[in-house]
């Protein structure tokens, strides 16, 4: 604590006058040229205008005026003459583009010419809760008289009938809609009776697990809309993606009009490239991203730029907000000028912060991801990642929160040591150039399927051989009578049971409940956060250390059961990260084949994740001061999965070390997993992957060199017996409690799997492996010349993936 | 059929005052075979489009059960006269408190009203889970014709009956009917609502007085009794204590029994169970309305 690691001094030298995005990228590229490997500007636009269109009504019109709003961006207008032409429209622009003013005008004019109503689907409360206010400012404006409420979890009972009755538009989630609208669509009879608009913004969010439930949440609105004899009109807005117009047609099962060019006009944006510099060359090492981090969101801090921070865990929220309060939030007489936000903080503290940012009270937030979306922070200058979010699309999105019209602004991406991070920033190209990613959904697997036609037919019978979707609900409809749930009755199938089938059905399979953090200080019961299933293992474990707003507090007891964290608070100069991994075993095989010189299965597998203890890592100089045991009980999971595998001798022959196959495995794996996660149209995270031994004896894990490093069972690394069996697999596994059926049909196209992924590798115009076909490799290998052995782990992942081919 | 007519006996003797029998008990065997055959194609039709490997990882994951099996019982006798394919109907009068001519409804916070204008009402239903999944399988009604007490019943022996039966309903109402209910006011007037909606029928419920006695018995009780449901305020009030009931509960089982091939046993349970309910909601409404202060 006594050395604060950067030295004030070199500070001034970047900054001697206030500036934009492009001085301060000037500066920070000229001061830090080594550590900028790629800087690139994505020129801004000039605005694109149209006039209000002479069809709105004048009220309207006048509202838009009083609020300073003359003409349209184009794309405004556009969207404007494609719902009046009857169309569904799917708006693609960057944020900040005025999207909500495309559904806006429509709906309003419906609202106040037909009474139409309309209903609003956000991902979020927090997104809803602006919307509303931004058409309340808009209708007393004009005083136009057009009601619009939230309708969430929050909404009080007593307020509801209301709603129903008298909102003419409600915004609500897909949640909602799913478990509380829907199966009461006969109490909402005359809201959907009027039904005009369906406005379902960020729809790039709905895709995986998530989105394939919502497309089916769709198809039950849809069905609950023909039965009072309305078609709705969709308008759907989305962030940037490889494939919107694709994307959400495939959500509402109909055509779309897509607006893809944005009139509004930006400042240029800066883009850097960053990373930390080498501080151990005999180990490679580099500095962490968090004190690069830092450094830079200091200096925009201190250029007078409003910044955002994006840390890709909770706990690196507040250990980067802790450094960054220590600079600028050492008076405790002054107000805070350094805020934190993620999930699992209270609603109201997120709205305080927030508003905070809009008025500009404070300079800079450290964030999680819950700020990638739209939620109204204001306008900022500097966008800082620390590290990859992982996706193409995501990256553009956090850098899409900065910029203003007529003022540059600036996105650094602070790389990781993470390979994936340290092959980016090593290949701007590839992100300069890259397309984003697609939204893939399926919205016909099985068990989501299942589940939804459950819920549909509590809302009404189905008749005769009537389609969901794309199916006959027919099959279906015999496996829940089956059941008991529903009673056929000549070509009726009605719903029998006493049950409400869609409080099972969570959209978002985080089913497990939520943990409350309950501060115990001084006698105190106070709940001071909330925390999700799935990461309360790695974060509420006692002994942990709890940073909220970057107060530490430490756990003193987790009650897992009861699903609360009993915390005080404290003063250590110390956090806490937690040891986890996770491996695999087979626990049934419901089919198998040969796979080229090898077998591929399909069975169901048991997956753990331990969290066998934890490290103490001191603040700023982040030695590792001590280890912590932790006792929870594995968090488990039950699912389906596909796996391939090579016997010993033929791995022999093939490999003159196992240190080879073993690497040949992590990368055909890594293939295999792309090429799958196409094949099933899987979110990658809704898939995963995984190498290890047949029996579960031992896993793989890339080491920091993306070189396969065996563990045992305890999670530690192992050295093989060289006599011991030694059968390496590659699985697929869903990571879906329960599974969610994507490894049969991967089961069935195996071979063309392996076949694809074959392709994959050899078209890739890498030379030695990149995250684009077998994983990040090390710098090293990436720069080895021609290697006449072939085991770059491009080689090796195909050596391996040839004997699998199908003979 | 002896058998039957003495646990028919059985419930109504359950009540305290004796009432005559239902005015003409008519057993007629259930018009069944089409739901029979529904249940055999029911038994061989998921194979043709679910896979084997499909159905098991439903199985496993999906949490898919076998419904509970129903044993066919040849004991298939609903009681009441068939008015619509699939609606039953019963009518029987209870010689059941007199009451005074004009009921004094301000304990309800309600005018007064003529004792003729006033229609108890209670369904039964298949269960508790609320939305639109959930129906009523019979809707009981009683009101007092020339000083006597009326049970009507409308029971469901067939789904696709319920239009009817809520024509029936609705046609029992005039324009100054006041309902009676316990609880109707926050449970069978919503379900019935989303009923009519459904079946695209106007509801009869809608604009008409409805006296809920739940309230006004809270009101007084509350403090009393260990709880106020009707049972409890039944005995409290009127004396009346139910032999062989059949708990509520076990309605939406009855029904669902009988509906795929089981015995009627429990379905005739609840037809008294209903009954019972309407003579216990009269009895409360006359003790309220005739108590001092």
């Amino acid at each position: 604590m006594n050395t604060l690691p950067d030295r004030y001094a070199t500070d001034d030298l970047v900054l001697r006058d206030p500036g934009d995005g492009r001085t301060l990228a000037q500066r920070l590229s000229k001061r830090y040229a080594a550590r900028i490997t790629g800087a690139f500007v994505v020129p801004g636009r000039e605005g694109s205008f149209a006039p209000l269109p002479e069809d709105l009504p004048p009220a309207l019109a006048h509202a838009l005026r009083t609020r300073g709003i003359e003409q349209l961006y184009r794309h405004q207008a556009e969207a404007w003459q494609a719902t009046r032409s009857g169309a569904h429209v799917a708006i693609v622009t960057p944020t900040a583009s005025g999207k909500s003013l495309c559904y806006t005008l429509p709906v309003i004019s419906a609202a106040m010419r037909d009474k139409a109503k309309a209903l609003y689907l956000f991902p979020t409360k927090a997104l809803a809760q602006d919307q509303v206010a931004e058409l309340l400012e808009l209708n007393r404006a004009g005083e136009l008289g057009v009601k619009a409420f939230t309708f969430d979890g929050d909404t009080p009972g007593d307020a509801r009938q209301a709603i129903r009755l008298h909102g003419d538009v409600v915004v609500s989630n897909p949640d909602m809609l799913h478990q509380a609208i829907l199966p009461h669509h006969t109490k909402w009879a005359q809201f959907f009776e009027n039904l005009c608009y369906v406005v379902i913004d960020e729809v790039h969010t709905y895709r995986g697990v998530f989105g394939s439930h919502v497309a089916n949440v769709i198809r039950r609105l849809k069905r609950v809309c023909a039965f009072y004899g309305v078609t709705p009109q969709f308008i759907l807005c989305s962030a940037t993606i490889g494939n919107p117009q694709e994307h959400a047609e495939a959500l509402i099962e109909d055509a779309v009009t897509a607006i893809t060019e944005s009139g509004a006009p930006t400042g240029d944006q800066h883009v850097l490239l960053w990373n930390p510099p080498v501080v151990n060359p005999d180990l490679g090492l580099r500095a962490s991203a968090r004190s690069q981090t830092n450094r830079i969101a200091r200096l925009a801090i201190k250029s007078g730029m409003k910044t955002l921070v994006f840390a890709q865990s909770r706990s690196m929220v507040e250990v980067l907000t802790k450094y960054l309060k220590d600079v600028f939030d050492h008076d405790p007489r002054q107000p805070p000028r350094i805020r934190a936000y993620r999930g699992g903080y209270l609603p109201k503290e997120r709205r305080a912060a927030e508003r905070a940012m809009r008025e500009g009270s404070i300079d800079a937030i450290v964030s999680t991801s819950a700020l990638e979306l739209g939620v109204d922070i204001g306008t900022l200058d500097v966008v800082v990642l620390n590290g990859y979010p992982g996706s193409v699309a995501a990256t553009w999105q956090r850098f899409g929160r900065a910029g203003r019209r007529q003022q540059s602004a600036l996105g650094v991406l602070v790389a990781s040591s993470d390979p994936l991070d340290q092959y980016l920033v090593r290949h701007p190209e590839f992100f300069q150039g890259a397309t984003p990613e697609h939204a893939r959904i399926q919205p016909d697997q099985p068990l989501i399927l299942l589940d939804h036609i459950r819920c549909a037919a509590f809302e009404l019978p189905f008749i005769g051989d009537e389609m969901f979707g794309t199916e006959v609900a027919t099959p279906w409809l015999d496996l829940l009578g089956e059941e008991g749930v529903l009673h056929r009755e000549g070509d009726r199938w009605e719903w029998i049971a006493d049950s409400y089938p869609a409080i099972a059905v969570s959209l978002r399979s985080v089913a497990d409940g939520n943990f409350v953090v309950v501060d115990r200080t001084d006698g105190r019961q106070t709940i001071i956060a909330e925390v999700d299933y799935s990461a309360a293992a790695v974060t509420l474990y006692e002994g942990a250390i709890h940073m909220l707003q970057s107060l530490p507090y430490q756990v003193e007891r987790l009650d897992w059961e009861g699903r609360k964290a009993y915390v005080t608070r404290t003063h250590v100069d110390y956090y806490t990260d937690a040891i986890d991994y996770t491996k695999l075993k087979v626990l049934d095989c419901f089919d198998s084949s040969h796979a080229g010189c090898g077998r591929a299965h399909h069975g169901e597998v048991h997956v753990v994740r331990r969290v066998p203890g934890y490290k103490k890592i001191r603040f700023y100089s982040h030695e590792n001061i001590g280890y912590g045991p932790v006792n929870l009980p594995d968090q488990e999971l039950h699912t389906t999965a596909v796996w391939w595998q090579l016997p010993q001798a033929v791995l022999e022959a093939a490999f003159e070390q196992r240190q080879q196959a073993l690497d040949g495995f992590l990368g055909a794996a890594c293939a295999l997993h792309i090429v799958a996660t196409v094949a099933v149209m899987a979110e990658a995270c809704d898939l995963q992957k995984s190498v290890g031994s047949g029996d579960g004896a031992w896993f793989v894990s890339a080491d920091l060199r993306g070189r396969g490093q065996l563990r045992g069972s305890d999670g530690q690394p192992v050295a093989l017996a060289p006599d011991a069996p030694f059968t390496p697999t590659v699985y697929l596994y869903d990571a879906f409690p329960g599974g969610i059926g994507q490894s049969e049909p991967l089961f069935q196209r195996r071979e063309d799997l392996v076949a694809q992924s074959v392709s994959l590798i050899e078209r890739c115009d890498c030379r030695a492996g990149c995250p684009a076909c077998v994983g990040p490799v090390p710098a090293a290998d990436e720069q080895a010349v021609d290697d006449p052995a072939a085991t770059t782990p491009k080689a090796l992942a195909l050596r391996v993936l040839a004997l699998l081919v199908a003979l | 059929m002896r058998k039957l007519r003495a646990e028919a006996g059985q419930v109504s003797t359950a009540a305290p005052n004796a009432l005559p029998q239902p005015a003409k008990p008519t057993f007629l065997s259930a018009a069944s075979s089409p739901r029979l055959h529904a249940l055999a194609d029911t038994a061989t039709a998921p194979e043709r489009a679910i896979s084997p490997e499909l159905r098991r990882l439903l199985q496993r994951h999906a949490q898919l059960r076998r419904g509970p099996a129903t044993l066919l019982s040849s004991d298939r006798e609903v009681p009441g006269v068939e008015i619509a394919p699939g609606l039953r109907y019963t009518e029987e009068f209870a010689d059941w408190l007199t009451p005074p001519a004009i009921i004094d409804a301000t304990f309800a916070r309600m005018e007064p009203v003529h004792h003729y204008h006033l229609l108890y009402f209670d369904t039964e239903t298949t269960g508790l889970a609320g939305g639109t999944g959930t129906r009523a399988f019979m809707i009981g009604a009683g009101d007092w014709i020339d000083g006597r007490f009326r049970i009507r019943q409308l029971t469901l022996t067939t789904m696709a009956a319920e239009a009817a039966m809520l024509r029936t309903f609705a046609a029992w109402l005039s324009e100054d009917t006041v309902l009676v209910s316990y609880n109707g006011k926050c449970y069978d007037a919503p379900l019935l609502a989303t009923r009519y909606r459904l079946a695209r029928l106007p509801n009869p419920l809608t604009g008409r007085g409805h006296l809920d006695l739940l309230h006004p018995v809270r009101r007084h009780w509350k403090h009393q009794w260990e709880n106020c449901r009707l049972a409890t305020a039944e005995r409290q009030l009127l004396g009346v204590v139910r032999e062989d009931d059949l708990p509520g509960s076990e309605a939406p089982a009855a029904w669902l029994t009988y509906l795929r091939g089981g015995s009627a046993r429990n379905l005739r349970r609840v037809a008294a169970h209903n009954a019972q309910d309407l003579k216990s909601l009269a009895g409360v409404l006359v003790r309220m309305a005739t108590m001092p202060g």
